[in-house]
């Protein structure tokens, strides 16, 4: 077994570990190590070839590789040293890692480390759609992986379960490569996608929307065949009698990420079942001390400007963690009160200005934000309009918590 | 005498503009909060204009597929024309980012150009 | 190309496997014909994994028999055959008073058939036993053991196969004639001639039967669903739970049994099909079995859903039908040499060990002898699960083999020498499903959308598969229609 010890270990080389990493480096932290499971650097964005990364952060909308080229060239310019192939399979308490590469079994001893390992895709199985297995069912990433990374055609008659932004983005790219998407399909009365999305990928190539629908049958022995749709009532039943079967060879699903805290929870570190990530405080904490997370491990994101910041900000407070610079511990809950899905971070503690990160349950138009503590709003903020989709973030001065010990951030109309 | 609604899509504030126009002249706009918005939308009603983003094979690459996007945008009736100029290339390795591998696609003034490196497929 | 064999097993399900490596035991010319791409993909790859003690099988009967052999053969011969075995032991538990009653019959009739061990135990006991059950009464089942049926079936047919076996894959039998010393068998994989035929076709075994004109036999298909749940849950049952089936109409009684693997399996139902191919779920199913699993285990929930799947049951007796029908094995007395195993399900897995031996019986009696085979090694290895290992073991196999060290499949933890073992495995089965059923890849939360690339990757480096030839389960079942053009 070879043995390392590390000031801050990053889990996860994508768009969050990249931006931790350079951030720790330039935080003082001594010796910084990424460990990343697949070949390159970079993560998802690998495959994720279409623009639109970047605006906030560089005022640019760059392809995925483009955006993940500009910290990756920080890595190096920084010197900070990075395992490829190599797959974390144990993270303790005491913040020991076990990794499997080719070079052996390692264990790395780190003062702090930062949880980057990003998410997953929902598939069929969780979903519970019935009808057969056949091969022709495709999660939308592992589409996107295949088609864009290994030049494979998945299929040539396409329908797409889901009009999140995945979902949309891979509906063009299958149109570009020549193959037919015969329609995408949302089970909420309207798209949970970004309206650029809408624009350039379903209005642009004419392919139908069924809003309020769902797929309530897979056919086909051994290959996709057909696929059946239903409209939905307010309870997301299909509506017996509005079946309509589809003939395709392909169903794309893009129907939800998952962030992946096998590791997480195996730490036995504290997960909100909300998030589905750890719960943190405004240094992205978690609940065992000097162990950090950020990106969509944390809570999925649809920015990937949001993460980078949000890495950057982890990786500054694992350095001060492990340069022995303690801060005071979060004493202040933030919960989501009527109509906000969650709020990060859980805890603050009061003592620093914070930056808020929230989803909405519902869209809505002219409504006000407001953290409320003991009755009284701590501060309100007016939005025109806001979506489960889009994440909102809220800049806290420290100041405005003064008092406080529990807030509830809730969405009102904005009258 | 028409209406139309456009959504935004140059910033996430998405903002809905609605337009009012005969044929391809624009008479009324109103929802726009910025300059940009006000141009997009114009463009988007006499000439809509659009990117590509695709791969290209690469021959001898550490990789099969280069990613590539044209470096400004064109007419979108121009599109299929243009995915189909692109799939007649072929890159061999090593290619960089930013890579011009269509110069002047089909007399556009927009480039096609790598967005990933592809080093050498190691022996 | 015809080939000929003294015996040719019709069927790679784990009674056709476990037949034919018995038979290599002697000094025979064996051939194993199966029409799917691997081994197990029928009704033997879609069940609960249980070796049953023996108390649900009517008295007297040849189930009953073959229950009662097989269950006392399984652990050594799931040892020799380096699969796992897991004496997890059952639970029936009974939640009313006029329920008790229930597990009394099951006692009396386990202990009739020659159950060892079976026991009443109370609302205390049950609480030791699965703190997590509510109960007031129970019966235990000590030596109900779970395996798995894919591993063991797969061992039964490489074991074979290297003790001289000739085993066809993809290979349909679509004719078969009798001949004056014999019968040819006609395939979609070459001709075949051999002294006798096993019939141990399964859902198809009447049709089989049908082509030497053996009319006699009908199966009547009853498909099963079930829920595979996440392996985070699987500390919430220690071994099989089984409730009291609900005396009003429309329950479906629901089985939780836990998997070699660490899951737990909810199911199954029964639905009579007309036809013994569809192998879908449907929403009132999946519904009910979660509801009802869900009332008696309130601790799961619809997230912890992986995966939903169905078996076909090979009945011999139609839907409504109040007598059971018990195996048929026998060779046919209208077609001499011609041996039919009809209507095997359940404890047709518990009994293939002692199938195996009572088939071979009636070779040896066909033949009049059979001579042993001196060279017949019994003994498969036992597959590396990198994932099992201790952190020495695992430093230690890396060091021995780099190929280790990749980890592939990142819920299951399987690494490419896992993967690359798979594919290189004696019966030339290349299919993912072959791959996933080997080293446990793809079979996790995220159902192969991390490593499916992987593997193919892996398949490319190795064997440079054609695109054409990635597929599923067989032919048909491709997972790309092509590349994109100009891709090397």
């Amino acid at each position: 077994m070879i043995t390392k010890t590390v000031d801050v270990a990053i889990v996860g080389g994508g768009p969050a570990g990249l931006s931790a990493a350079i951030s720790a480096k330039k935080n003082g932290a001594g010796n910084v190590l990424i460990i990343e499971r697949g070949e390159n650097l970079g993560g998802i964005l690998n495959q994720c070839i279409h623009e639109g990364f970047g605006i906030e952060t560089f005022g640019e909308a760059l392809s995925g590789p483009e955006y993940m080229q500009r910290f990756i060239d920080q890595v190096e310019e920084n010197k900070i040293p990075y395992l490829l192939n190599s797959m974390v399979l144990e993270i303790t308490r005491e913040r020991k890692l076990l990794v499997a590469s080719r070079e052996g079994l390692i264990e790395i001893n780190a003062k702090a480390v930062v949880l980057c390992m990003g998410c997953r895709e929902r598939t069929r199985g969780q979903i519970c759609t019935p009808g057969t297995r056949p091969a022709g069912v495709y999660t939308a990433g592992a589409a996107q992986n295949f088609i864009n990374l290994k030049g494979y055609r998945i299929g040539e008659k396409v329908v797409i379960l889901g009009s999140g932004d995945i979902g949309l983005i891979m509906a063009r790219r299958l149109t570009v490569e020549g193959a037919k998407v015969l329609a995408v399909v949302e089970l909420m009365p309207y798209s949970s996608g970004l309206p650029r999305n809408m624009v350039q990928c379903l209005h642009d190539y004419d392919i139908p929307l069924y809003l309020s629908h769902t797929v309530t049958e897979i056919h086909g022995k051994k290959r996709v065949e057909a696929v059946t749709l239903a409209q939905v009532d307010e309870r997301f039943k299909p509506i017996p009698g509005t079946e309509k079967k589809i003939d395709c060879d392909t169903l794309l699903l893009s129907v939800g990420l998952i962030p992946e805290n096998e590791l997480t929870r195996n730490a036995g570190i504290a997960v909100d079942e909300i998030t589905g990530g750890a719960i943190i405080d405004e240094r992205m904490q978690t609940s065992i001390p000097g162990i950090f997370a950020c990106g969509n491990v944390l809570h999925v994101h649809d920015v990937v400007d949001y993460v980078s910041m949000e890495g950057d900000k982890a990786g500054k407070d694992a350095a001060e963690y492990s340069l022995g610079k303690a801060k005071m511990e979060g004493a202040i809950r933030v919960k989501p009160g009527p109509g906000v899905r969650y709020v990060l971070p859980q805890l603050l503690s009061g003592e620093e200005d914070v930056l808020l990160s929230m989803r909405v349950i519902s869209p809505a138009r002219n409504v006000k934000i407001s953290l409320i503590d003991k009755g009284r709003a701590a501060k309100t903020i007016m939005k025109p309009r806001v979506n489960p989709a889009e994440m909102i973030q809220i800049k806290v001065k420290k100041g405005e918590l003064a008092g406080c010990k529990e807030i509830t951030v809730t969405l009102q109309n904005g009258k | 005498m028409a209406n139309k609604r456009y959504v935004c899509i140059i910033c996430p504030n998405s903002c809905e503009i609605d337009v009012e126009y005969s044929g391809k002249t624009l008479t009324k706009i109103s929802g726009q909060t910025c300059k940009r918005g006000d141009e997009y939308v114009r463009k988007e009603l006499i000439a809509p204009e659009r990117g590509i983003t695709t791969s290209v094979p690469v021959r001898g690459g550490s990789i099969p597929l280069v990613s590539v996007r044209s470096s400004k945008t064109v007419p979108k009736e121009l599109l299929p024309n243009l995915i189909a100029e692109i799939s007649k290339v072929r890159a061999a390795a090593p290619v960089k980012m930013g890579d011009i591998l269509i110069k002047n696609v089909l007399g556009t003034g927009a480039d096609i150009i790598a967005t990933k490196n592809v080093p050498r497929k190691q022996a | 190309m015809e080939t000929r064999f003294d015996v040719a097993v019709i069927g790679g399900g784990v009674v056709g496997c476990a037949i034919a490596r018995e038979l290599t035991k002697y000094k025979l010319t064996v051939a194993l014909l199966e029409k799917e791409c691997d081994v197990a993909l029928g009704t033997s790859g879609r069940n609960s994994g249980v070796s049953h003690a023996g108390f649900y099988v009517p008295t007297g009967t040849l189930k009953a028999k073959l229950n009662i052999e097989g269950h006392e053969m399984m652990p050594a011969f799931c040892k020799e055959l380096g699969v796992p075995y897991l004496p997890v032991g059952k639970i029936v538990t009974a939640k009313e008073e006029d329920e008790r009653e229930y597990l009394y019959k099951l006692k009396g009739i386990g202990e009739k058939n020659g159950c060892k061990k079976l026991r009443i135990i109370d609302e205390k006991e049950i609480k030791k036993l699965e703190p997590n059950i509510k109960g007031i009464e129970a019966l235990h089942s000590p030596t109900t053991s779970i395996l798995d049926p894919f591993l063991l079936t797969i061992a039964l047919a490489e074991n074979a196969h290297r003790n001289g076996a000739c085993v066809r894959l993809n290979t349909l039998v679509q004719e078969i004639e009798q001949k004056k010393d014999g019968f040819r068998i006609v395939s979609n994989n070459g001709n075949y001639t051999s002294g006798i035929v096993i019939n141990s076709a399964g859902l198809y075994s009447d049709k089989i039967a049908a082509m030497v004109g053996i009319n006699d036999y009908k199966i009547f298909p009853c498909r099963g669903e079930y829920h595979i749940l996440d392996k985070n849950k699987r500390n919430l049952i220690n071994g099989a739970v089984y409730p009291v089936p609900p005396k009003e109409l429309g329950g479906l009684g629901i089985h939780l049994t836990p998997t070699t693997d660490g899951n737990i399996m909810l199911g199954p139902s029964a639905e009579y099909l007309p036809e013994p191919d569809d192998y879908g779920n449907t929403s009132e199913v999946m519904d009910k079995l979660f509801m009802e699993s869900f009332e008696f285990l309130p601790k799961i929930s619809r997230k912890d859903i992986i995966k939903s799947f169905s078996g076909i049951r090979p009945k011999l007796i139609p839907s409504g039908s109040k007598a059971p029908a018990d195996f048929v094995m026998e060779e046919s007395r209208k077609v001499p040499g011609f041996i039919n195993l009809i209507g095997i399900e359940s404890p047709g897995l518990t009994g293939a060990p002692a199938i195996a031996k009572r088939v071979s019986a009636m070779v040896k009696e066909i033949r009049g002898g059979l001579a042993e085979n001196g060279a017949f090694d019994p003994v498969e290895k036992s597959k590396i699960r990198f994932a099992e290992l201790s952190h020495r073991e695992k430093s230690e196999l890396i060091n021995k083999d780099p190929n280790y060290g990749l980890v592939i499949c990142r819920c299951q933890t399987v690494t490419k020498k896992e993967v690359i073992d798979a594919l290189n495995n004696p019966l030339s089965a290349r299919s993912i499903y072959s791959v996933s059923k080997r080293c446990r890849a793809t079979l996790g939360r995220c159902q192969g959308g991390f490593c499916t690339p992987k593997i193919i990757e892996i398949m490319e480096e190795l064997y440079h598969t054609k695109t054409s030839d990635i597929n599923y389960a067989g032919k048909g079942s491709e997972l790309f229609t092509g590349k994109k053009e100009g891709v090397e």
